[in-house]
Order: structure tokens, then sequence, then C-alpha cells
């Protein structure tokens, strides 16, 4: 007789160990992301409906909950990043023989990378907004 | 009186249990008793119908590997000392795979899986042993060593929630193994292998729980070994690509 | 019952099964082979070779010198056709091993590395790290996937030979999963069970070494050979048993009692060798057997270290270096921290003699043929007569690889030619057998299982062990048979069939009893000091007029029948077995 027992998932098999809740808290980080985008996306779309619209939509922005979503999104956004690019030079190996590239040199790229990407893009907006108010 | 420890072991008998339950031993402590003989004593000396696998006793034959208190371990490298602490030690049958009987796993859909992946040297051309042994640095050796140490004991099956929810899912220790032969420099077969690294069952499968490589008893670090496939299969895609749009459809 | 059949039955997945099947793969594309296991074959105790694998491969080195080191390391109990054969071939086979992906460890050049190892002149053992048997095994078990005409039962626990007309047809097995009998018959079997040291208490080896494939030779009136002659390791862990490498004493570490004195250079194997420049054939580089011995005296003089887990002596690698020992030696490290809580970059390793290796087993000529028509033996269950009265490390893998091919192409040859066997003859026999043992599986005797199984292992240490001594062997003789008497009167408590690991014991159980008789009684009947074999206080000499023989041990209904056979010699007359500086000596003479 063969009778072997058939493990199911369980669907809280994430609660269940440490390794798991922290990949789940990972995965999470999106959710955050996803109302941030939200917001902006109703903010471009009171733009579309005149200058009064989108005055009150900025308006809407200091309430106290969705500066505290701004910080939580923020947040969220580095964990992400901080714990991805410690990940990459695992994965992004560059070792052949006639390229090798230190796994050190590899997670510094991408820290400068980001660093600069998001300079760029704090520079951007600076510039839009003196030119904004240039006009 | 000697000290004595209270170890939880999952029990299921096939031929009279529907579901698997649990049975509690008392076993003496030692600083040098494992788990696995712990499991022997009982066998030995308390209830000779406890059914487990084991054979070197030095982690290197991959046969034991059980859930100590919910965590994949090889019985012979795990000991009781480590879990003085707690009211008792718990071992169960590893997560994922079928239980065939009380600590003994259906294992066969993870041999099945390595299979699949093709593990074996493949060249173009075979040269024959009178030549003498294709070189190989130990820099170039280096580059899939990590990935050549798997003794196949599926914890990282039993650590990975997609193979839990599919079966289907290669899984961690097959895609390394894949990866071995893939980095080895003497090696031609990756194009052929990546065929398994693409499919729905292969790497793109992998969300990087990365609690496989956290288990894993001897360093393969498999989910580096599966997301590197991510960028080989990445890689592939885009050359394919450039050669549909350059007219040269043949990859 | 499950009647199958197939062209080679091969029953062991170790090195040597794995080897064969490859072999009749390529031997004979048509043939059907099926290669059975009771583990999965990755799991299979070539796994836990640490060392390496012989081979001559450097320019200075030659087979001769090869076959001189096998020769004498044996004590000239080796034959010498076999060994000549076994060293033309096994650099080849080290190559296609290579060829198939064994990552062997290199020079800086890319290169194959080689590293010095007991008895050995010159270095030539080819290792990979301190896990060449895992890499030896793994790399045959991923290669085997690639031949479609190898079909595997894995898992299945073999239980006897069938013989038709004289001949071997067929074997029977259980399926452990569901505890079924399955019968499968083929026109050739080799057996590649591997060792028996699991009838000693400590030992190096798996649980699953128990002989299996001796005792079912055995039998069916097959002699076993040699059998007397059963390696110690002179550096396993004490307690557990467990081995480490003497690729840690071919790397530079050294032996010292408790005063800290390498006490090597008391036994012949001196002069005392500089820290790090380990030299071939002196001190801790001298043969296993003359390593073993000296620990043996030291603990009897009370030079021995008292330690928690019994006596021991150190095994020091600290002047090696954290790199080198990462390098050459990681598993040896991750062993001791893990086994005995020491580190051996800061702190020496206790060790202790314990048993290994059986270099006797079933008797096969130099084609791996039994006396068995239709039955081949390779590996460590058969005794091809390479090893003597004394293995030499690193000879045993090399076996592996070259007479696991020879019996796979043997086996070939006899499937291709010989008519199939029609599995309904065997029926009857069959069904026979498996009433046996599901009477066993049934059994409500008064005998428990772990006792006759701890007392054997303790009476085989005792009167079959480093020396042996008159009234102990014979002690043990008689202990064996009691317990063969007891095994009759065995009670099982478990009754069910899916993977019973209690009904499997018990046949294994059997298996060991088996061989340990034959051990014993061989070791009675050989009235000489050789190799491996030492008996200091009745017969402490060699003697050549008398026993340059092998044993042979036949079944019999009370006591096993012993019998002799000559040894093969060519072209090397028994001589002197000299180390240290003594040996040099006669290197320059
Ligand atoms: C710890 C250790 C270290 C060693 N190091 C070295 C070294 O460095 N160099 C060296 O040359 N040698 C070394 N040796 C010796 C060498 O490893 C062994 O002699 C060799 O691996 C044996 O291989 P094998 O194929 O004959 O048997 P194994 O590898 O033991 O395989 C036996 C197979 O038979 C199967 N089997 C057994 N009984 C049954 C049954 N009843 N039914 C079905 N299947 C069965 C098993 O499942 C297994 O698959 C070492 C040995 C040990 C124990
Ligand atoms: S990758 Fe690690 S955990 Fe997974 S099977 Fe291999 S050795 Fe075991
Ligand atoms: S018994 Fe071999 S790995 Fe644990």
């Amino acid at each position: 007789m063969h009778k072997p027992y058939i493990q199911r998932q369980r669907a809280d098999w994430w609660l269940r160990n440490p390794a798991y809740r922290r990949y789940m808290l990972r995965e999470a980080t999106a959710l955050p992301l996803f109302l941030y985008t939200l917001l902006l996306m109703s903010g471009l779309f009171q733009f579309t409906r005149g200058e009064a619209a989108f005055l009150q939509w900025l308006e809407m922005l200091r309430s106290p909950w969705l500066l505290a979503l701004h910080g939580l999104a923020l947040a969220a956004a580095l964990f992400h990043a901080v714990t991805w690019i410690a990940l990459v030079p695992k994965i992004l190996v560059i070792d052949t023989d006639r390229l090798r590239v230190s796994p050190a040199a590899v997670k510094l790229a991408h820290q400068v990378g980001a660093v600069v990407c998001n300079a760029g893009l704090l520079l951007l907006a600076v510039l839009l907004l003196r030119a904004a108010a240039g006009n | 009186m000697t000290e004595t420890v209270t170890v939880r072991v999952q029990r299921y008998r096939p031929e009279e249990d529907t579901a698997p339950w649990e049975q509690s031993f008392e076993v003496p402590y030692s600083e040098d008793l494992s788990i696995l003989d712990a499991l022997n004593q009982i066998k030995d000396q308390q209830d000779p119908t406890l059914s487990h696998r084991w054979s070197c006793r030095m982690a290197i034959c991959g046969s034991c590997g059980v859930m100590v208190n919910n965590e994949p371990k090889l019985s012979c490298k795990t000991f009781l000392r480590d879990y003085r602490e707690q009211a008792a030690v718990t071992v169960r049958a590893l997560d994922n795979f079928p239980i065939e009987r009380d600590l003994v796993s259906d294992i066969s859909g993870f041999i099945d899986h390595l299979e699949t992946v093709q593990p074996w040297l493949i060249r173009s051309e075979e040269q024959p042993v009178s030549a003498g042994a294709y070189p190989q640095t130990p820099e170039q050796m280096q580059r899939y060593a990590a990935f050549s140490q798997c003794i196949n004991c599926g914890l990282c099956y039993a650590a990975c929630p997609q193979f839990g929810r599919d079966p289907a899912f290669l899984g961690p220790g097959a895609l390394a193994l894949a990866q071995r032969y893939n980095l080895d420099s003497r090696d031609e077969g990756a194009a052929q292998r990546m065929q398994w690294l693409n499919a729905g069952e292969g790497v793109w499968s992998c969300t990087f729980v990365g609690y496989c490589s956290e288990v894993c008893p001897k360093d393969v670090d498999p989910a580096a070994a599966i997301n590197r496939g991510k960028v080989a299969s990445d890689i592939n895609y885009a050359v394919n690509l450039l050669n549909i749009l350059r007219g040269k459809d043949d990859a | 019952m499950d009647v199958r059949q197939a062209d080679i039955v091969i029953v062991g997945g170790g090195g040597a099964g794995l080897r064969a099947a490859i072999a009749a793969a390529e031997a004979n594309p048509q043939l059907d082979i099926l290669l059975l296991s009771k583990v999965y074959p990755m799991r299979s105790h070539t796994v836990a070779a640490e060392g390496g694998c012989a081979g001559v491969i450097q320019p200075h080195d030659s087979l001769d010198a090869h076959f001189d080191d096998t020769v004498s390391g044996g004590d000239w109990l080796c034959d010498q056709d076999v060994v000549d054969y076994f060293v033309r071939h096994a650099t080849e086979e080290n190559l296609r091993l290579e060829h198939w992906g064994c990552p062997w460890s290199r020079k800086p050049d890319g290169s194959i590395n080689v590293r010095a190892f007991g008895g050995m002149k010159i270095e030539r053992t080819w290792f990979a790290a301190d896990k060449s048997g895992f890499h030896i095994l793994h790399t045959l078990f991923q290669t085997s996937l690639k031949y479609p005409s190898i079909r595997r039962c894995d898992e299945y626990f073999c239980t006897d030979l069938l013989l038709e007309g004289g001949a071997c047809a067929g074997i029977q097995a259980i399926d452990m999963r569901t505890g079924s009998h399955t019968l499968i018959a083929a026109s050739a079997v080799i057996l590649a069970t591997g060792g028996a040291a699991r009838v000693y208490r400590y030992n190096t080896n798996g649980g699953i070494v128990t002989g299996d494939g001796m005792a079912l030779a055995y039998r069916q009136g097959v002699p076993l050979r040699d059998m007397e002659f059963v390696q110690y390791h002179p550096t396993g862990l004490p307690g557990s048993g467990i081995l480490i490498t003497e690729a840690a004493r071919g790397e530079g570490g050294v032996l010292t009692n408790r005063d800290g004195y390498r006490y090597l250079q008391d036994y012949g194997l001196g002069p005392e060798t500089p820290l790090g420049e380990p030299k071939n054939k002196h001190m801790e580089l001298g043969p296993r057997d003359r390593l073993s011995q000296a620990f043996w005296h030291e603990a009897q003089a009370g030079r021995a270290l008292a330690t928690s887990r019994g006596e021991a002596v150190n095994l020091d690698l600290r002047h090696l270096g954290e790199a080198r020992i990462n390098e050459r030696l990681p598993f040896i490290r991750d062993l001791a921290r893990t086994y005995v809580n020491v580190d051996a970059v800061h702190e020496p390793i206790p060790v202790r003699p314990t048993a290994h290796y059986t270099m006797g087993g079933i008797q096969t000529d130099r084609y791996t043929a039994t006396a068995l028509s239709g039955l081949f033996a390779a590996g460590e269950c058969a005794s091809v007569g390479l090893h003597g009265a004394n293995r030499l490390g690193s000879n045993s893998l090399a076996e592996l690889s070259v007479f696991g091919r020879v019996a796979g192409e043997q086996a070939a040859a006899r499937a291709s030619q010989g008519p199939s066997v029609d599995p309904q003859r065997l029926l009857a026999r069959a069904q026979d057998n498996a009433a046996v043992w599901e009477a066993l599986r049934e059994s409500t005797g008064n005998e428990r299982l772990a006792t006759i199984r701890d007392e054997m292992a303790r009476a085989m240490e005792d009167g079959a062990g480093i020396f042996r001594l008159p009234g102990q062997m014979r002690q043990t003789c008689t202990k064996v048979a009691e317990l063969k008497d007891r095994y009759s009167d065995l009670g099982l408590v478990d009754r069910s069939r899916a993977f019973n690991t209690e009904w499997l014991n018990a046949i294994e159980l059997g298996y060991l009893l088996d061989v340990a008789e034959a051990m014993a009684h061989a070791a009675l009947a050989r009235q000489e000091s050789r190799g491996s074999h030492q008996r200091p206080e009745d017969f402490p000499q060699r003697d050549d007029a008398q026993f340059l023989k092998h044993s042979l041990v036949y079944r019999a209904a009370d006591a096993p029948r012993l019998d002799w056979q000559d040894v093969v010699i060519t072209r090397s007359q028994p001589a002197e077995r000299h180390y240290g500086a003594a040996g040099q000596q006669e290197n320059k003479s």
C-alpha cells in the first residue's frame, strides 16, 4: 500500500517563520508606493480639471495623513533600495576570463547610480520650480 | 538523575493513520547528542516503529533532513544543546514534500527536477581521454565551486514557499545544479539548459524569498544561483530579440 | 509479487555500481540496465570519502612505482596481475571522471594537482579538496542520467540472489515504500554493495554499510576471500568514529601523544620529519596499519590523552595556517568544529583509530567474475585481489572506476550473448524467499535487534580488532555463533510494510552476522601476522611458507569452512616492509 500524506501549504505560511515575515515586509513595501502612485495620478487628474482643482489638491496634501503617507513611502522606497542593492553583488556577478569586477565594486556602482539618479531628479525638480517661479 | 530532554516527533503511519500526529519522548541529554542520535536512541530503546532516514552521520550524504522546531535542518548536524532553552524540541518531516511515513519524505519530485536540468557536462566535441585533462585554472573552478557543493538534501525545497505552492517549480537545488554546469569553463551546454531556466517552472517562478540560502547546510546559496539565472535569461532574451530584429531569427 | 525483467541488474548505486552501469550502457546501448539501491545513489557511502583517488600522473612517477607501493603496502598478498592492470588503468579512469565534470583540484596553470598519501612513495593522489568521494559520486550519478538505457530502482532493498540452472539469473528486492516483494530476472547481476565496517562499534562507515552483498553471495555458496583483513584508520574522531582524512597528514599534519611528542618515530617510522615538511612513507605518512598499531601501544603505555569521548592522540594542523586549511581541508575544519567542538586552526584535533575498510570480500577473478556464473562483483564488496593484507589510501576510489568499468563491460558481454531468463521460472523460489522475510516481519521472539547488534559490534572489536589475541579471537567466534543462534529468536515490534526500517535493519543484521562470522573464522585460521592482521602473542611474524595465500571462507551448516588460494606473483617477490629511514636504505641498495 502506498498512501503518502500530502502536506498543503497553509494560508498563514508567511506568518510562521521570521525569514518569511522579513520577506513579506519587503514585498509589502510595494503597498505605500502603490498608494503614493494613486495620489500622484489623482494630482495629475485634478491638474487637467483646471487651476482651482489642482490648488485644492495641493492644499489637501498638507493633511497629516498624507504627510505620513509620504514619509512611509519614502521609508519603504529606501528600505527596498538598500536591501536590494545589498543583494545585487550576488546576482550580478561579473567574473569571466576577460572581465572581472569585484562584488564590492558592483555594489558601489549601484549605490553611486542610485545616488546620482536621485540627485539628478532633485536637481531637475529644483530647476523646474525655478523656471516656474521665473515666469 | 540524568537530565532529559523532551523530543516531540511527528508520526504518520500510512496503514493506520489518516493524518500526522505527535508523540513525545524523553531522551537523556548529553553535550554531543545530535537530533539524529536522539532519534536513533528512541528507535533503539523506546519505539522501534519510528522511521527516519540517515546514513553518513557526518553531513555529507544528504539523507537526514527534517524540520526541527519549524526550521529545515540536517538532523545529524543539529544538536540538542542548541535547544536547551526551549521546553521541547519538535521534529517533523520536511515541509512541502509528501510524507511517506513518520519523518520519511517522498523526495522523488525533487530528484526528477534534478534530472530535468541536464546536469552533466555537455560538449560540442568530446575530446578523447588520451588527450588529457581539460585545463581549468583554480579561478575558473572558483566560479562554480559553491554550486557544486549541493548534497541534494532538499532542505531548500522545504524552505521554499513557491515550491510549496507549486511542486512543478524546479526549485533551488535543481536550478543551482544547472548553474553549476553552466558556469563550468569546460561545459558548453548553457544554451540547451536555457529552455529549463526559461520555462514557466524555471527561474521566473522564484520571487526571491531567499530562505533557501539561509537553510542550506553547505553554503550553496541557491537563491543567488537562481537569480543569476534570471540575469542569464534576460541576456538570452535580449540577444534573441536583437537577432530577430536583425533578421537572424535562427536563435 | 511484482515481476520484472532486465538484461543487467546492478545492486548498489555507489561509485562502483554507477561506473558499471555507465560502462554497460556504453558497451551496448540496446541493453536494458537496472540500477537498484537501498538508498538514492548519491547517499551511497562513496560520498564520505575525503582524501583522494590514486593514478600516476607526474613525470617523475611511474606505473612500476605505483605497483611496488601497492604490493608492498599489501604485504605481498596482492594478486600482481590485478595490480598491474589496475595501475595501468587508474589514471585513464581519473581523466574520464574529469571529462565528465569531476572538479579535481588544480595547479595554478590549470593542470591536475596531486597530493601525498600514506604508503605512496610519490604524490599520485588526485583530490577534489577534501570531498573527493562526494565529487566523484555526484559526477557519476549526474553523468548516468545521460543514458536512457539506465533505469533506476531507488530505495529497493535486495534480499536474495536468484539462481537458475546453477547460474545467477536475477535478484529479489523489497520496495521500501510499500514493503512489497519484487523479482527481477536478468542474465547478468553485478553486486556493488560496498563494505561492512558496521560490524564494528567505532567505525567511519555510514549506517547503510552492512555487508549486504557479501552475505548475499556467501549464502549462495560463493566464497568470501581475505575477510580477516580489516583496516583501522588511524585518525577517526573519538566517540563517533567520523573520519579525519589521511590528507590532513598528507598536507603536513602531525600526530602527538599526551606529552606533545611525535611518537611515531619510536615505531620504525622515523627519523622525525621537520614540521610542515611531510615526507612520503615516513612518520605520519607511514601505512595505516602501522599507525593504528602505534596508537595501541601508546595507549597501553598510558601516553594517550584521556578525553570525555575516550582515549585519543592529537592531530595537529595548526602550523598549516588558516588559509591552507581552508583551501585544502575545509570539510575537516567543519567536521572537527561540529562533532568535537575544536577549531583545527587554533587547536589540535583529538583522533583515534576506527574500523574503516574491508580489504576482503566476494572472491572474483581479475575480470570481476565470481565463482557463480552470471554474478559479478566490484568495489569494496569484492575481493579482486588488489589490496592484499592492507589497502593503501586512495587506491580504493580508483578501484571503483577501474573495476566498476570491467564489471559493466563483462556483464554487458554476457547479457548481449546470453539468452534472456524467463522470470516465471524464478517465481516459486522467490515466493518461498518472500515467505521467510514475511515471517521475520511478523516475528515474536524474545531477542531485541539493538542488543544483538551492539553485542556483535563489541565482540568484533575485542577479538578481531587492531591486535588479535588468541583467547579473545576464539571467544569472538563463539560469541558470533551464539548471536546467530539468538538472531533466530528475534522479536520485532513493527508489523507495517511502508518504510518499515525495523524490518530492514533486521535483515541487515542477518547480513552483518554472516560477515562477522567469516571475518572471525578467517582471522583465527590465519596463524601469522601480516598487514592489518596482527597476532602479537601467538604468531607475531609473517609466515610466507604457509600463509602467502588468500583465505577463502565458505558458508557451511555449523561453522564456516576454510580454504586457501594461491596468490598471483609475477615480478615482486615477498620482502620485508620498510618505512622511514629503513625504507630509504633499502631504496638505495
Ligand atoms: C569515511 C571514508 C573515507 C574514505 N576515503 C577514501 C579515500 O580518500 N580514498 C579512497 O581511495 N578510498 C576511501 N574510502 C574507501 C572508499 O570510499 C570505499 O571503499 C568506496 O567508496 C566504496 O564504494 P562502493 O561503490 O563499493 O560502495 P558504496 O559507495 O558503499 O555503495 C554501496 C551501494 O550499495 C547499495 N546497497 C548495499 N546493500 C544493498 C542492498 N541490500 N540492496 C540494495 N542496495 C544495496 C547502497 O545503497 C549503495 O548504493 C573511504 C571510506 C570511508 C568510509
Ligand atoms: S542547495 Fe543546499 S539546501 Fe538545497 S539541496 Fe543542495 S545542499 Fe541541500
Ligand atoms: S546522515 Fe548523512 S547528511 Fe545527515
